[in-house]
């Protein structure tokens, strides 16, 4: 009946084929790295770096030993949830912006757990639920406005970012700060803080809470009804609505679910960031977690096990950066890492370039099939 | 152009349009569509190319058309060989196809979807020059559509008719028609193939895909058949029978049911499957619809204050032109669109107002006319689109509501058998289905659900003479145990057949119920066409 009776050697041929088409996402993903990093050699030879140097002192700076390696995941931790809040909701179908705004939240909620004494890790587990429910309230604002009254997510995120930045800004001067120490809030209580994994780095046990978050996510979206629903609404509002399916539902879970997210990128960045375990006034530990996010989950395919190398791979390219600036005869500066993050997402977006993938692949073909012809004779004309 | 072609393979010489030479084509995910597959056009003929669903037929025409690159072989013209990287090139090289899944832009109106299919860089749009050959061509093809409505907005028949005059205003030497009657009443049908019949005399190459053997026999000059991506025969319509045409249609392991189809609709009696359809046993009633009225995307009044009753064991038919309320009706029906006014019922309980999933509780299933649009999640598997609707069943969920993907698969996997669905396995996405499979899907999805009311709409749409009896049989014998089925259908013969009451729908409203027996297709004509017939 299917029309798969081919010659065993035909098979393994489209084996070979199945499994390169299969890995295409992850490879244009990396052909994207690619490019962003010769894009940034490009910039930092045109200004009179040395680009070898800089990205052999990122690359040692980012998994060169034990302790670059902690820093990186550290890095990676925060975006890890950040990305998810903006994958989740693009597999529903928006563009949640507002990562970034809820991350605020969720932080700012975390650090009222000092407020109270629980014993050590009943208190740690408080704090996780007052960031996640913070910044999932804090995402209803732009989904009910959606939903009521047909606000576009994009505008509305971006306007609840701006609240909650300044919110967070009052909260941290005036209603958290610490008296003894003004320029910051008070600090997390031992019995609240994310344990350390490895002494002297930034590294706790946030991460497992990340991988784990995670992995629910993938489990809610792609084993669960109600994560069947949210995909199908968001690749087929029409057809998923023909099945029953409420898009409002969907709609406002995905916004929760995402608000989550970015409330626990608030506690690991304050709960589980030594040595302050604490925000400081001006936020300069969470500015634009919120936005890199964006950057991790386009290039992690939007899925979540995607999302946590990319994350790692951003968290790389952040911690490494900080060891590029300070190197020896040539020093780069750290904004030459956004760039290449920006070229990153950029060659991401750009369709030509994936599109470049399978021409290659075509190109590649079409020479070994000349190849193995060995020039026939011309057939055309004469 | 050079007239020095001097191949000597080439026996008919330059007698071609175009040739398609040993082409194979294989798909990323190792489906087959097409081996060694040799085909050739010539002016001034139309050529059928039939095949199974899944045979490869809109494969062979996208390359043709310069959609898809052949894994294997080549195109060649008189010329030499040609090789488009966009169908913009073959559309100036002169090929036009009419693509079984349109290409349209929804938000455009008709016109400027016909106007873009003319772009060019840097030439200003002309919507008035375009308008004006619109309307010349729709009165000469007898298509009409509605020239300024978003095509989204209108019904599937609609669209199909939109499609056919964007290419067939495209000066094109060959054009390449993907089940394009599918959705066409027969009026529309004869009419369009009035005008192809034209063009053929012109000088035009023409290709025509369809399923239904009696176009094959009244228009096409020669046929060309494919089974599983070969072609098995290229005969000229003059040295074949019926009966070896038949044979060419289904395969030689003609199962009776398909050989039964293709005896009776080659016969000239309009009602031939009612023939082995047993007297209806009318049970209760199922649906009950009141004065209903439905408001239109373009229309105030879609439906106009319809009435009627279907009840169990019973095929109740809706015959009509596509566009004249068949559409809101049905998504009036099944909670995809609000009632103006009027009441529905289902065993007695209000419909109306209820969103699809509390209608599907209550024992429906819908086979929606836009398989695209409202059927298929088309990046979804195979098996994700087998439970949509259903995926909050029991049966597929376990704790937590974590979906059973062993249960599902089991369950795709007997639907693939029973409806004999082509595809590599669960997880090919829905959109590597072949037009016909896609279609199978759907109905074997809802007619699996053995509801205790089925509302279809076009339900063997694309479908192979094959299939398209099997699911025939299916809604027959659903009917006599019991079930309640509407069916919306553009296909005459298909709802005078099966119906045991035929409505005939004009402008939101019912020209006549009436049995089968009672109506000759002259009549449903006009009726159809909004003229009454009195007696
Ligand atoms: N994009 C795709 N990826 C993988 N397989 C595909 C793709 N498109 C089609 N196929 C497979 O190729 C085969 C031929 O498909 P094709 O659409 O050409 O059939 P068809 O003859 O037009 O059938 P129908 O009458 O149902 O429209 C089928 O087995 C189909 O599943
Ligand atoms: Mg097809």
């Amino acid at each position: 009946m299917t029309t798969t009776d081919v010659r065993p050697r035909g098979r393994w041929v489209r084996g070979v084929h199945r499994t390169l088409t299969g890995l295409h996402p992850a490879l244009e993903s990396v052909l994207a790295a690619v490019v962003g990093l010769l894009v940034g050699a490009v910039l930092m030879y045109i200004w009179g770096y040395d680009p070898w140097r800089a990205y052999w002192a990122l690359l040692r700076g980012a998994f060169g030993g034990d302790y670059e390696i902690a820093s990186s995941i550290a890095r990676g931790v925060p975006l890890i949830f950040t990305a998810l809040t903006f994958s989740i909701c693009l597999r529903a179908g928006m563009f949640n912006i507002g990562a970034e705004g809820q991350m605020y939240i969720g932080a700012a909620a975390a650090v009222c757990v000092a407020y109270f004494q629980l014993p050590a890790g009943l208190h740690l587990f408080v704090g996780i639920l007052f960031a996640a429910v913070a910044g999932a309230v804090w995402s209803l604002g732009p989904a009910l406005l959606k939903l009521t009254r047909g606000v576009s997510e994009v505008i509305s995120t971006i306007m609840f970012n701006w609240i909650s930045r300044f919110l967070v800004f009052y909260l941290v001067a005036f209603v958290l700060v610490d008296p003894r120490q003004a320029q910051r809030t008070v600090r997390i209580p031992v019995s609240a803080r994310f344990p350390i994994l490895v002494q002297g780095t930034d590294l706790s046990y946030a991460v497992f809470m990340a991988v784990a978050f995670a992995l629910l996510v993938y489990v809610v979206l792609w084993h669960t009804a109600v994560g069947y629903e949210v995909r199908a609404a968001g690749l087929t509002p029409t057809a998923a609505r023909y099945g029953g399916i409420s898009i409002k539902r969907t709609m406002l879970l995905s916004f929760a679910l995402g608000g989550v997210a970015a409330g626990l990128a608030g506690a690991a960045t304050t709960m589980g960031l030594p040595p302050t375990f604490a925000i400081i006034s001006g936020l300069p530990e969470l500015m634009n977690l919120g936005f890199d996010g964006m950057a991790v989950a386009m290039v992690g395919r939007n899925h979540p096990i995607g999302i946590l190398f990319a994350a790692l791979f951003f968290g790389g390219l952040n911690a490494g950066g900080r060891v590029m600036q300070f190197y020896g005869s040539n020093p780069v500066p750290l904004e030459m890492v956004r760039v290449v993050m920006g070229a990153i997402v950029l060659a991401m977006a750009i369709p030509e370039l994936i599109r470049l993938f399978p021409a290659l692949a075509e190109a590649g073909r079409g020479l070994a099939r000349t190849i193995a012809r060995r020039k026939p004779a011309t057939e055309e004309g004469a | 152009m050079s007239q020095t072609s001097n191949r000597s393979d080439t026996e008919k010489g330059d007698g071609y349009f175009l040739r398609a030479e040993g082409i194979s084509k294989i798909y990323s995910d190792g489906t087959v569509a097409l081996r060694d597959a040799t085909v050739e056009l010539r002016p001034g003929e139309i050529v059928g190319l039939l095949g199974e669903n899944g045979a490869g037929k809109t494969t062979l025409t996208k390359i043709l058309s310069g959609l898809l690159p052949p894994t294997r072989g080549r195109v060649v013209s008189p010329r030499g060989q040609v090789k488009f990287a966009s169908p913009r090139e073959a559309l100036d090289f002169g090929i036009g196809m009419v693509h079984q899944h349109f290409a349209l832009v929804g938000t455009f109106t008709a016109v400027e979807n016909v106007a873009l299919s003319h772009e060019r860089p840097f030439v200003p749009l002309t919507l008035s020059a375009t308008r004006e050959r619109l309307e010349g061509l729709m009165a000469e093809s007898g298509l009409k559509v509605p020239l300024d409505v978003p095509v989204e907005k209108l019904a599937v028949g609609e669209q199909q008719r939109v499609e056919i005059l964007k290419v067939l205003s495209q000066n094109v030497n060959l054009l390449i028609l993907d089940e394009p009657t599918s959705v066409l009443t027969p009026l529309e049908v004869d009419e369009l193939f009035k005008l192809l019949r034209r063009l053929r005399d012109e000088g035009k190459a023409i290709v025509l895909i369809t399923h239904k053997l009696k176009e094959v026999g009244s228009i096409t000059d020669r046929v060309i058949v494919l089974r599983k991506g070969a072609v098995v025969g290229d005969v000229q319509m003059a040295e074949v029978t019926k009966e070896e045409l038949a044979q060419l249609m289904v395969g030689k392991e003609i199962g009776t049911r398909a050989a039964q189809a293709v005896e009776l609709s080659t016969d000239a009696i309009p009602v031939p499957i009612s023939r082995h359809k047993e007297e209806a046993k009318r049970g209760s009633g199922v649906l009950h619809v009141e004065n209903l009225s439905v408001a239109g995307d373009t229309k105030s009044k879609a439906v106009d204050g319809l009435t009627f009753d279907v009840f169990g064991g019973e095929i109740f038919g809706i015959a009509g032109v596509e566009g004249n309320g068949q559409t809101e009706l049905v998504e009036a029906l099944t909670g995809l669109r609000p009632a103006m006014e009027g009441t529905a019922t289902i065993h007695e309980k209000n419909i109306l107002g209820l969103d699809p999933r509390q209608i599907y509780k209550l024992g429906v299933a819908h086979i929606p006319e836009d398989r695209w649009v409202l059927g298929l999640v088309l990046p979804f598997t195979l098996a994700e689109n087998a439970i949509l609707g259903v995926h909050r069943w029991e049966e597929f969920r376990g704790p937590l509501s974590i979906l059973r993907w062993g249960k599902i698969n089991a369950h795709v996997r007997a639907l693939m058998e029973r409806f004999e669905i082509q595809a590599t396995g669960p997880s090919a996405p829905a959109k590597s289905l072949s037009g016909g499979n896609q279609q199978k899907l759907i109905v074997g999805r809802e007619l699996a659900k053995d509801p205790a009311i089925v509302i279809a709409s076009q339900p063997t749409r694309g479908l192979d003479v094959g299939a398209a009896q099997y699911i025939r049989d299916t809604l027959v014998e659903m009917r006599d145990r019991g079930r309640a089925i509407l069916l919306v259908s553009a296909d005459l013969d298909e709802v005078l057949a099966l119906s045991d009451r035929v409505a005939i729908m004009y402008e939101g409203k019912f020209m006549a119920v009436a049995r089968p027996e009672e109506l000759d297709r002259q009549k449903v004509g006009m009726l159809m066409g909004g003229v009454g017939v009195k007696g």
